[in-house]
């Protein structure tokens, strides 16, 4: 422990000692006891009671808990454990009797103390650090602390519920580690007293009638399943999988969700999947037996499993599928809907799931298949038992079950399909089919005359949460490939929902998110371009669309209309129909008229958008109606009016970004003059009141010191490698244009400005400049002019918070002398470390918590 | 008896991180999503695995509500939204909408600044965050799906703060947020109907406390600020970009007219513009006397309050500067303060809570010799005062809005253990929480005779089971204009006119050649006898009488000659 905070250790114990003095706020003792985790990670805990024997005074307060707070008791219980983890400490504490004391019943237990939940809380925290080793064991067991343990399972406090359960695995993870390690078969009847004990708990809460006892014993299996892979472990499935099994045959399931979640840990453990221990058949058994809204993720879980019987695979897919194949057959009993007679209906009905064939149905990926499912899946007995198909209307009752069901339905797809594990073949066709189908009820574009249609219609007609979902679904599956036609359908239902009035702002986000990835994954035509002819004639469709959405009067549409173009530009901004079309429209009109939005957000994507349109050529200025010879304000221009006078960050930052871009790519507009631009951008830059906007200046001027002298020349920007020799006139003409744009006046300001990232920022590129002018200041040696004094002086000035007035002129001599001078590795460091590192050392917290005692108020829990 | 299950995730006793889970009728409702400004790791944020662990959390969630833009209740937001993985609804009230990316976006520029946090929610995330947010008006009742509605009512505490209730068939639960009973210089006083929830969840930081009026500490705050600048020194207020600032500022901008005081004060933030665009742009969350001043003096339009340069700060003389961040641990506060720590006419003024650790923490825990970065040694010999004007209820506010809303039950959260426990007892004495059926008890409802059956339900109900509207009531007005011109062109007279005059408001002029000021509406026909005159019909909504008053009377007054 650091000498000035051993001082001040012993008031702060007296402090936390005296039930009269508050404790400024909970944070702090929660740093505290970082802290002190800390020391005693580091070294003797021992060691560190003896050099400061307050500690030990300090936890005698506890023996008598009713006049200290319930926080800072729960301190002592923690601060306890944290110390008593090593085991001549815990030894140490016990002759003192400290212990038993604290966590027995001569301790808060039991008395009015233990009420607080904090209380009950800090002393299962405090027993779980302190059971690190075999004589805690013994402590435990002498002390009936497992008892108290498992009575606290059932806490009124969901957090001191949670840390029991907990703390039991922790225990039985303990107690087994020796006798697991001589003998892993054993047998529970033969293993330590008190993991018979926890697990006799255990046995007994399986066994119970109330759910509430049979959730906790299945989540301490499951905690115990998930961390613990010793083979101990499936000795004790063996033990008690037949009771998990019993739980099965009951009506409703108790428990299931925890259910499925020790079920599924078990499967994962590495110790147990590879024996057989009856689990797949429990798992089969599961998947049968739950309702489809808790099967659904039991069946994910399964697929995503590395190992496990095809049977039950293919089972588990089906059970995934069959919302979606409900909701095909009863949508195509409807002779109106469209696309009932298309291709992609039929292969949905037929094929969803457990699908033969069709090469149609086969992704992009072109999954082979290796018979893993059943071949012929006859329609509609998908996930139910012969006898009794599930239809729509039994999986499907109610407008809350269906919209649950579906959304879960359509998430678990969408993170199956990514995965390496998910089955073989992928049925991209019927997926598709399905994802524009639910689409279609949604906006009521659909119009089925079966019942069971109707009613699917009436449960989702304007549904937004099932549009979010199956457009994210219908966006995750352009990663394969259906048949042209049902493609067709994707890009016409999208189309749909980008135009309909009746979109959401949030359904037309995603509808834009779903169009551009299945844009870009359309298949380049063999005959060059860019865009097959469909998708080509899809984005000349979508383009008259778009100016509604931007002078949409929601802020959010507008925006999501922006980040559209802008990704649509970049990706086909050089394709001759694309471009066309665009500059036959009035996008790009209504994009510039978005700089002056009255919102931020949309000004700063207007921005973006514009930058993009010009990098691309399809930014045309217009020429004023009134004065046909004269052009508007160019692009340029704008946007420095822009980074001079908008009110808020964003388009700042938009500009900034812009312009580097533009810097990197050599636009034409830079190109024309580009010092003069960099001269103009910086000495705005560099006055905004954002840092953001001061390091992208500086950012910009870092692009265009590599653009003049050169990329650095290994990996590391700012390393420190010999830098090719060059003549010193060279240099100094080299580093003349940046004297010119004031480049240096910035950067130098920069390295004293109160925000830390523009002085790292500024560091770093004062840095690699050195690095490149190394060998002319070698070869200058050390020079004194009245430019360098006049520097340094500005420099001192500018370190004290001095702002002063700009530097002037600077000769380049003058610095490159300073540069040399200047410590710039030894203000990096400084600057690395931050404020936090004084503000947050423990030292400060002592000295915090010290200056507090005594003159809190009455309103300490005074906020915000 | 209706099972509604309560699970604070932070702030169930103690301050900050506010997320409260709420179960009831089968829906699962995330009440705040705060942030605790006191530690820099994963604590700062509610633990999320308790919900996370009952499946996705979009399925799990019906909605979250935000009851204001306090980072403290809104602060882990984009987090949960973005990184957790939140894709469900988030409501809160169209003031906290506008305001709350401002305090998100400030809060991560903070955070990124000072410890260059590189895993902390973006921009971008925060924009992403804020399209998933459904703005609601007060006293609308919102439909989330076919079985939960939420209503917003009036909070007080900061402008946009609502306290929701939740109802899903015959059970509701009240949530407060924070909120503050008695009115302050800018906003009104919480209100709520007997709405007779089934539950009651209050905030409690003032439990036993009866606070003292807010007048003394703003005459004590002015007097302070006043010596500090007479005697020629430089007074820092450290504060949050928008909330308390704009509060302190009026109270300055006022100060200074009435005493005529020369010395600058300025607003380092550059925020001022848009904060003001938002007090404007909401002028009906303020309170009364705002209202009715705005017309002829908008009080968030400052004369004496200017922008600040960093190199003010060396000028000489005295001026007062209100500066971010308000804990004076990063920034542009923090560099005031450490050029003017030094000289002991200076004043600092902390106007709120300051976490552990900050430097403001420091100060106002009587430390006057600061370690800052590089071991270099801060002497701070300016003054230091604290001066608390957060806006909550006290014990007796707390008492009151128990009284107003009638609830079964009552929850206490955001306070301390101990004073929770007093309290509780004081409600228990006072409301006996359950009926009492001998007690009289007022009903407001309406009575439904169908099928030979009466019932009584609420006015919103009736009018949602008929299929009705609600009958909006307006005020009308007949104001005679002597102009020979054809009524489309006194129409437009009109126009030009109010628009030159009310340039804060939005005037239009309809194509069918009618004008409107909010919800005013103006149409000018001819008079039947007299054709030199002509009738402009003046008609408006309750809301806006203030404004509809002040425009008839306006044009009573004619139109200017030049008005064309």
């Amino acid at each position: 422990m650091d000498p000035e905070c051993s001082q001040l250790l012993p008031a702060l114990c007296a402090v936390l000692a005296d039930p009269r003095q508050p404790v400024a706020d909970d944070t702090c003792l929660e740093k505290l006891l970082d802290w002190f985790k800390t020391i005693a990670d580091a070294g003797s805990s021992l060691l560190l009671l003896q050099e400061n024997p307050c500690l030990v005074t300090l936890l005698c307060p506890v023996l008598k808990p009713q006049d200290l707070s319930p926080r800072v008791l729960a301190f002592l219980l923690r601060l306890a454990g944290i110390l008593a983890a090593q085991e001549d400490c815990f030894q140490h504490l016990q002759q003192g009797d400290l212990l038993p004391r604290l966590f027995g019943e001569a301790g808060p237990l039991g008395g009015a103390a233990w009420t607080a939940p904090t209380v009950r809380s800090g002393w299962i925290q405090g027993l779980c650090s302190l059971t690190q080793h075999p004589s805690a064991l013994c402590f435990l067991a002498h002390s009936g602390a497992v008892d108290t343990i498992f009575s606290l399972q059932g806490d009124s406090s969901l957090f001191v519920a949670s840390a029991a359960g907990q703390l039991l695995v922790h225990i039985l993870g303990l107690s087994m580690q020796a006798p697991a390690e001589g003998h892993p078969s054993l047998q529970p009847a033969h293993w330590p007293a008190c993991a018979q004990k926890i697990v006799g708990h255990i046995e007994e809460s399986l066994r119970a009638t109330a759910t509430p006892q049979v959730t906790q014993a299945l989540n301490v299996l499951t905690t115990m399943f998930s961390h613990c892979h010793d083979p101990w472990t499936q000795v004790l499935w063996v033990h008690l999988s037949p009771l998990v099994a019993c739980l099965l045959e009951k009506d409703p399931v108790p428990a299931a969700h925890s259910l499925v979640d020790l079920l599924l840990s078990v499967a994962r453990s590495p110790v147990l999947s590879s024996s057989s221990c009856g689990l797949w058949d429990t798992l089969a058994q599961t998947l049968s037996r739950l309702r489809a809204s808790q099967a659904g993720p039991l069946a994910l879980g399964i697929l995503k499993l590395q190992e496990c019987p095809k049977a039950l695979r293919a089972q588990a897919f089906a059970v995934l599928l069959q919302p979606l194949t409900c909701v095909l057959e009863a949508t195509t009993q409807a002779p109106g809907l469209p696309g009932s007679s298309g291709p992609g209906l039929q292969c949905g009905v037929a094929a969803i799931g457990p699908v033969a064939s069709s090469e149609a149905c086969a992704g992009r990926g072109g999954d082979p298949t290796d018979g893993e499912l059943p071949l012929a899946w006859p329609p509609g007995s998908v996930g139910g038992t012969a006898d009794a198909p599930l239809t729509a209307g039994m999986l499907l009752p109610s407008k809350a079950a269906c919209v649950g069901l579906l959304c879960q339905t359509l998430a678990h797809l969408e993170l199956l399909q990514p995965l390496p594990q998910r089955p073989s073949p992928w049925p991209w066709a019927p997926l598709l089919s399905a994802a524009v189908t639910i689409l279609r009820l949604c906006n009521g574009s659909a119009t089925p005359t079966s019942d069971t249609g109707t009613h699917l219609c009436a449960f989702l007609a304007g549904c937004v949460r099932v549009q979010r979902a199956a457009l994210d679904f219908l966006g995750t599956l352009s990663q394969g490939t259906g048949p042209q036609e049902l493609v067709t359908q994707v890009f016409a239902i999208l189309l749909e929902y980008l135009t309909s009035p009746d979109s959401s702002p949030t359904v037309l986000k995603k509808a834009f998110q779903a169009t551009l990835q299945w844009l870009q994954s359309s298949p380049k035509p063999s005959g060059g371009g860019d865009l097959e002819p469909h998708a080509q004639l899809f984005l000349r469709e979508l383009l008259p669309v778009l100016p509604k959405r931007l002078c949409s009067p929601c802020w959010d549409v507008r925006d999501s209309g922006l980040e559209f173009l802008t990704q649509t530009v970049r990706r086909w901004g050089g394709q001759a129909g694309f471009r066309h079309a665009l500059l036959a429209s009035e996008v790009p009109e209504l994009t510039e008229q978005l700089l002056r939005d009255p919102e931020s957000y949309v000004r700063a994507s207007a921005v973006a958008a514009m930058g993009q349109l010009s990098s691309r050529g399809l930014h045309i200025i217009p020429a004023s109606p009134g004065h046909p010879g004269a052009q508007q304000k160019s692009l340029l221009e704008e946007l420095l009016h822009i980074l001079s006078t908008d009110s808020e960050g964003f388009p700042r930052r938009a500009v900034m970004q812009v312009f580097t871009q533009w810097l990197r790519d050599s636009h034409a507009d830079v190109a024309a003059d580009t010092e003069h631009f960099v001269a103009r951008v910086l000495r705005v830059a560099s006055q905004d009141l954002d840092w953001e906007v001061r390091a992208q200046g500086l950012e910009l001027a870092l692009v265009f010191l590599e653009q003049t002298l050169g990329q650095p020349s290994s990996s590391c920007p700012y390393a420190m490698t010999p830098p090719a020799a060059a003549p010193p006139s060279l240099v100094a003409q080299a580093l003349q244009p940046f004297c010119r744009v004031q480049l240096f006046d910035f950067a130098f300001r920069a390295l004293f400005d109160c925000d830390r990232p523009v002085a790292q920022k500024s560091c770093d590129l004062l840095l690699f400049l050195r690095a490149k002018t190394a060998s002319y200041s070698d070869q200058q040696g050390s020079s004194s002019g009245p430019d360098v004094a006049s520097l340094e002086a500005a420099l001192q000035r500018w370190q004290a918070g001095d702002q002063g007035q700009p530097l002037g002129d600077l000769e380049p001599e003058a610095v490159v002398a300073v540069l040399r001078s200047l410590d710039l590795e030894g203000l990096r460091g400084a600057l690395a470390e931050s404020s936090d590192h004084a503000e947050q050392s423990p030292l400060s917290l002592l000295q915090d918590m010290l200056a507090t005692a005594g003159i809190l108020g009455e309103n300490e829990a005074d906020c915000y | 008896m209706p099972e509604i299950r309560v699970t604070p995730l932070g702030a169930g006793q103690d301050v900050g991180r506010s997320c409260i889970l709420v179960s009831i009728g089968g829906k699962n409702v995330m009440l705040d999503c705060g942030m605790h400004m006191g530690f820099n790791d994963d604590r700062r944020f509610p633990d999320f695995s308790y919900i996370t662990r009952n499946g996705r959390l979009t399925d799990f969630l019906d909605c979250v509500i935000i009851s204001h833009f306090h980072l403290d209740h809104c602060g882990a937001l984009p987090y949960f939204s973005e990184m957790v993985g939140y894709d469900g609804p988030i409501y809160m009230t169209h003031p906290t909408q506008a305001i709350c990316p401002i305090l998100l976006e400030d809060y991560r520029k903070i955070a990124v600044d000072k410890k260059g946090e590189a895993n902390f929610f973006t921009s971008q995330m925060i924009k992403d965050c804020m399209k998933k947010v459904v703005a609601v008006h007060l006293h609308q009742t919102v439909q989330v799906d076919d079985e939960l509605e939420i209503k917003a009512y009036y909070a007080g505490h900061v402008l946009g703060a609502a306290m929701f209730q939740i109802k899903v068939g015959s059970e509701s639960v009240v949530y407060t947020g924070d909120y503050n009973m008695t009115p302050d210089r800018h906003l009104g006083a919480a209100w709520i109907d007997k709405c007779r929830p089934n539950l009651l969840i209050t905030e409690s930081t003032y439990a036993t406390t009866i606070r003292d009026s807010k007048r003394c500490r703003e005459r004590d705050f002015l007097k302070k600020v006043h010596e500090a600048v007479e005697r020629g020194g430089k007074v820092l207020i450290p504060v949050f970009a928008l909330g308390r600032a704009q509060e302190l500022c009026i109270l300055l901008e006022t100060f200074w007219e009435r005493m005529n005081l020369k010395a600058p004060i300025y607003f380092s933030t550059g925020l001022t513009e848009k904060a003001n665009h938002y007090y404007k742009l909401f002028i009906t969350w303020t309170n009364q006397k705002i209202r009715k001043t705005f017309v002829q003096r908008n009080m968030f339009e400052f004369k004496h309050i200017k922008a600040f340069d960093r190199a003010f700060a060396d000028n000489p003389g005295p001026m007062v500067v209100f500066a971010t961040p308000g804990m004076l641990h990063a920034g542009q506060s923090l560099q005031i303060f450490r050029k003017w720590a030094g000289n002991e006419k200076n004043m600092v003024i902390m106007p709120g809570y300051c976490v552990q650790g900050t430097v403001g923490h420091k100060i106002l825990s009587g430390q006057r010799k600061l370690e800052m970065e590089g071991r270099q040694v801060l002497e701070v010999k300016m003054q230091v005062e604290y001066m608390s004007f957060s806006a909550h209820a006290d014990a007796k506010g707390i008492m009151q809005l128990v009284g107003q809303a009638e609830p079964e039950n009552v929850l206490l959260v955001h306070g301390e253990a101990k004073k929770m426990e007093f309290l509780k007892q004081k409600i228990e004495q006072e409301f006996r929480l359950l009926p009492d059926a001998k007690k009289p008890r007022l009903l407001h409802g309406t009575l439904i005779m169908k099928d030979s059956n009466f019932r009584l339900v609420s006015s919103e109900q009736a009018l949602k089971e008929l299929g009705l509207a609600e009958h909006q009531l307006r005020f009308t007005c007949r104001v005679h204009l002597h102009d020979p011109r054809k009524e489309q062109e006194t129409a437009l007279r009109v126009y030009s006119h109010l628009k030159s005059v009310l340039k804060d408001h939005c005037v239009q002029h309809l194509p069918d050649g009618s004008v409107t000021v909010e919800s005013i509406l103006i149409q000018a026909a001819a008079h039947s006898e007299d054709p030199g005159t002509k009738v402009l019909l003046v008609s408006w909504t309750y809301q806006d009488e203030e404004l509809g008053s002040y425009l008839t009377s306006l044009l009573k007054k004619g139109l200017p000659q030049g008005a064309t």
